[in-house]
């Protein structure tokens, strides 16, 4: 499970509890000015994920941590894909982050308010 | 494009899942996200393309409207469905679906109000009754009815 929120000007995830040493990670800031947008999208855990590295996957239980596929870098910390949040970023190190949020939709809400 | 503005004229916001758009755009997940950055992001384009493809026309077409009755038959036969939902469901909660949605709205009015050479209350006084008989499944004779009264305007 993630944790999202607005701080000034930065999107601050911290992933919460044991996922921090599945994923490898404990948080993340990015600036607002990176992140593009946010997407409710419980489909995505069911699609190609691309290689760990590093990082923990047992699938239907666990995705966590960094994967790379086609080029890309993305993030995830997803147990409960229902609860899966999309969040799209540029000129970051990830290109994207794949989040378990407790409440997708004021989550997405909170995101893209932020951006507009 | 055309086929993100038929799912989102079709059934509520939350209703279109990233699943729906990435079998009818016959896109990646992936390049949704790297293009659009969200699925906001497409809806937003999907609306302005909505608005230029569909609401366009119909300014043109209002401006040789002769009367109250022709003006309400090509508004009522107008493909809106998006406009419609953005206006009910999207504009309450999305400050820039709200802009787009006004808008357009005022840009019909105005068509009107030249076309008919009414003032602008009254052009979008038309334009309200207009969209409410869409809503309803425009019911001809409610058209027929209702610019039998107007007609002939000042």
């Amino acid at each position: 499970m993630a944790l999202i929120r607005i701080d000034g000007d930065d999107l601050v995830v911290v992933i919460e509890g044991l996922d921090k040493l599945w994923s490898f990670k404990g948080s993340l800031t990015i600036p607002l000015a990176n992140v593009r947008g946010a997407t409710a999208d419980p489909g995505i855990a069911s699609g190609p994920k691309g290689i760990r590295a590093p990082g923990t996957h047992v699938p239907r239980v666990i995705i966590a941590g960094t994967f790379h596929q086609d080029g890309e870098t993305v993030f995830w910390d997803v147990r409960d894909p229902s609860k899966a949040v999309v969040v799209e970023l540029a000129d970051e190190t990830y290109s994207r982050l794949v989040l378990q949020v407790d409440d997708p939709r004021a989550t997405v809400a909170l995101v893209e308010n932020a951006l507009s | 494009m055309h086929a993100a503005v038929g799912l989102f004229g079709g059934r509520a916001y939350d209703g279109v899942s990233v699943d729906d758009l990435v079998s009818h755009l016959g896109v990646h997940r992936n390049s949704l996200y790297k293009t659009f950055g969200s699925k906001r992001g497409l809806y937003l384009i999907a609306l302005r393309r909505h608005l230029t493809d569909d609401v366009r026309p119909l300014l043109d077409a209002l401006a040789g409207a002769s009367d109250a009755a022709a003006a309400l038959r090509l508004v009522t036969s107008a493909d809106l469905r998006l406009l419609l939902l953005a206006t009910i469901e999207r504009a309450p909660v999305d400050a820039e679906v709200a802009s787009e949605v006004k808008a357009a709205l005022a840009a019909v009015d105005q068509a009107i109000a030249d076309a008919l050479g009414v003032p602008s209350d009254l052009a979008a006084a038309l334009t309200a009754a207009a969209l409410g008989i869409l809503l309803r499944g425009n019911p001809d004779n409610a058209t027929t009815a209702l610019a039998r009264h107007i007609d002939p305007l000042p």
